[in-house]
């Protein structure tokens, strides 16, 4: 009767697509590029400049593997750390998370899931996109209070993750215990592969139905060939998932410690060394 | 399709029934010894002939919509075991081929029910004057031979035609809901049949003169952003359109014609 649709009936199309897209570019481009620096806790191994600049007591102490993995591991988190902006980078995913997650929830509390009667494959994932949707708002929520801003509920321990003793902290963070796993680093490490599991299947089939709803792919053979391309994308993504948490769960947590502390002592020696010829040099102007 | 079905059987039929548009749902059993060939259409006659439930209860005799009995109209389309489709084709040999085997029906549940197991589909054909279903022509004088339609086209358009309304894609669809306040239709979620038509009728050299109103319709609240990619209506459509290609297609020309307008709408 002649009155103006509100603000999200007349925005609807606009809102749906940026729904799509903010699962693709912020929030997939950086879950890919999280599991990349995560896993090199498992694949640092191979990664020869991992150990670089450790005194070669500690490599022999804690054995060649380990330092590359760890040594490798803190320099990437170091990386990250130093990124100039970071606070807006951060504050930019979480905002798409936010925005994600709540638009998500309304959406697939408009379905009604029916995959009793049929029991069709394209169905089932359909059905488990809704489901790993929740279940990825919960883990990211936990993940995120309690290793980024240092809440200490629902932890096995109070020990907070700091990226300067980044492997040791996580590997605290999930298993409760120097060694092995209390019960409650059993309860979080089983939460962390639950989750991180649901975060890529969610990101792997997203990226297939947002082709249809794009309209990238129209025929049945299309969307067939790039669920093939998502399907293998997906398979590398879970194996990068499942290998950070296995690295975080076999590393030995003190020798984790002996490696961070000894690359921080080279690092803040490396960065008095230029400080001194720095300072030599102006000297000399 | 070579049956072996028990001649002389008794198949029990459970039959959702319903007195009345809101009224409360409640079933019915009955036994029927199905005549040679039968299909469920067939059976539902014999109940009605002698409605006597299997306890011995004499009630009102059942009540269902039905048309063509040739699956061409869509009319007897009902939920058969869990599952939706037509009951002319649905043969008793193939459902319950032995002796006491059950046949569950139902109404579509995301219809109105009348009563029983006849459902009100008005909003199906509402939903086709949304996305304008039809080609526009004056017919006040001779318009002469219309545009050349390529032979291609025609045989992508010639199984989008096939669609007869019968409402199995929705009833299947996780995202097309039981919506039976007519004031809310408009904005409630179109479902694959209407889609497929709009594709249909863009594709039209004539048709397409209405293709801008259509994809305005397809990018409102309701249309094809609502689509869950389930993809359940292929599965369930009783002439095979390729609904899910209908998606992908019209999915494509909303992207361009929403880019489109916000670069040229005034």
């Amino acid at each position: 009767m002649g009155t103006e649709p509100g603000f999200f009936k007349r925005h609807h199309f606009l809102l749906r697509r940026l729904h799509s897209l903010s699962g693709i570019v912020p929030i997939g481009l950086f879950l890919v590029n999280h599991l990349l620096t995560n896993s090199t806790i498992a694949w640092g191994m191979i990664n020869s400049r991992g150990a670089e600049g450790l005194p070669p007591s500690v490599i022999e102490q804690v054995g060649q593997s380990t330092a590359m993995r760890v040594g490798t591991f803190q320099h990437e988190v170091g990386f990250i750390n130093n990124m100039p902006f970071l606070i807006l980078i951060e504050i930019a995913l979480w905002v798409s998370i936010a925005f994600h997650a709540i638009l998500g929830v309304y959406y697939a509390t408009s379905g009604s899931p029916n995959v009793k009667h049929y029991a069709y494959q394209d169905n089932w994932r359909y059905s488990l996109q809704r489901l790993t949707g929740y279940v990825a708002i919960l883990y990211i929520f936990y993940h995120v209070a309690t290793l980024r801003w240092g809440w200490t509920w629902l932890t096995p321990t109070d020990e907070p993750w700091t990226y300067e003793r980044a492997s040791s902290t996580l590997a605290m963070a999930l298993r409760g215990q120097m060694t092995g796993l209390s019960a409650g680093g059993m309860a979080v490490s089983l939460f962390y592969f639950i989750g991180i599991t649901a975060c890529v299947y969610h990101f792997a089939n997203g990226l297939w139905t947002a082709a249809i709803s794009w309209g990238l792919t129209v025929s049945e053979s299309a969307q067939k060939r790039w669920g093939y391309v998502c399907t293998g994308f997906g398979a590398a993504l879970m194996l990068l998932a499942w290998a950070s948490l296995i690295g975080f769960l076999t590393i030995d947590i003190d020798d984790a410690r002996q490696v961070e502390m000894s690359k921080h002592a080279t690092t803040a020696a490396t960065d008095q060394n230029a400080l001194v010829e720095h300072l030599a040099a102006a000297e000399t102007e | 399709m070579a049956t072996k079905a028990a001649p002389n059987r008794t198949v029990r039929f459970r039959i959702k029934r319903c007195d009345g548009p809101g009224k409360p749902s409640y079933w019915h059993e009955f036994d029927v010894v199905p005549e040679k060939n039968a299909n469920v259409i067939s059976c539902l006659k014999q109940i009605a002939e002698h409605p006597v439930t299997a306890s011995g209860q004499k009630v009102s005799p059942p009540v269902w919509d039905s048309g063509c009995l040739e699956e061409v109209c869509g009319a007897c389309t009902m939920v058969v075991n869990g599952k939706v489709r037509q009951t002319c084709t649905c043969l008793v040999d193939v459902y319950a081929p032995n002796n006491g085997d059950t046949i569950t029906l139902e109404p579509m549940s995301k219809f109105p029910v009348v009563r029983d197991l006849w459902v009100d589909r008005q909003r199906l054909f509402h939903n086709l004057t949304r996305i304008k279903g039809w080609v526009p022509i004056d017919n006040t004088y001779a318009l002469g031979p219309g545009p050349k339609e390529s032979p291609e086209k025609q045989q992508v358009r010639y199984k989008l035609s096939e669609c007869m309304s019968c409402g199995c894609c929705l009833e299947a669809c996780p995202q097309f809901q039981l919506e039976t306040n007519e004031s809310k239709w408009d904005d409630a979620f179109i479902g694959a049949n209407a889609i497929s038509q709009v594709r249909y009728f863009n594709e039209h050299q004539t048709g397409k003169q209405l293709k801008s109103d259509r994809l305005d319709t397809m990018s409102e609240k309701g249309g094809i952003s609502d689509c869950g990619n389930a993809q359940n209506c292929v599965k369930v459509c009783p002439k095979e359109i390729p609904l899910t290609e209908s998606i992908g297609a019209v999915g494509r020309a909303v992207t361009i014609h929403s880019i489109a307008s916000f670069f040229s709408r005034k």
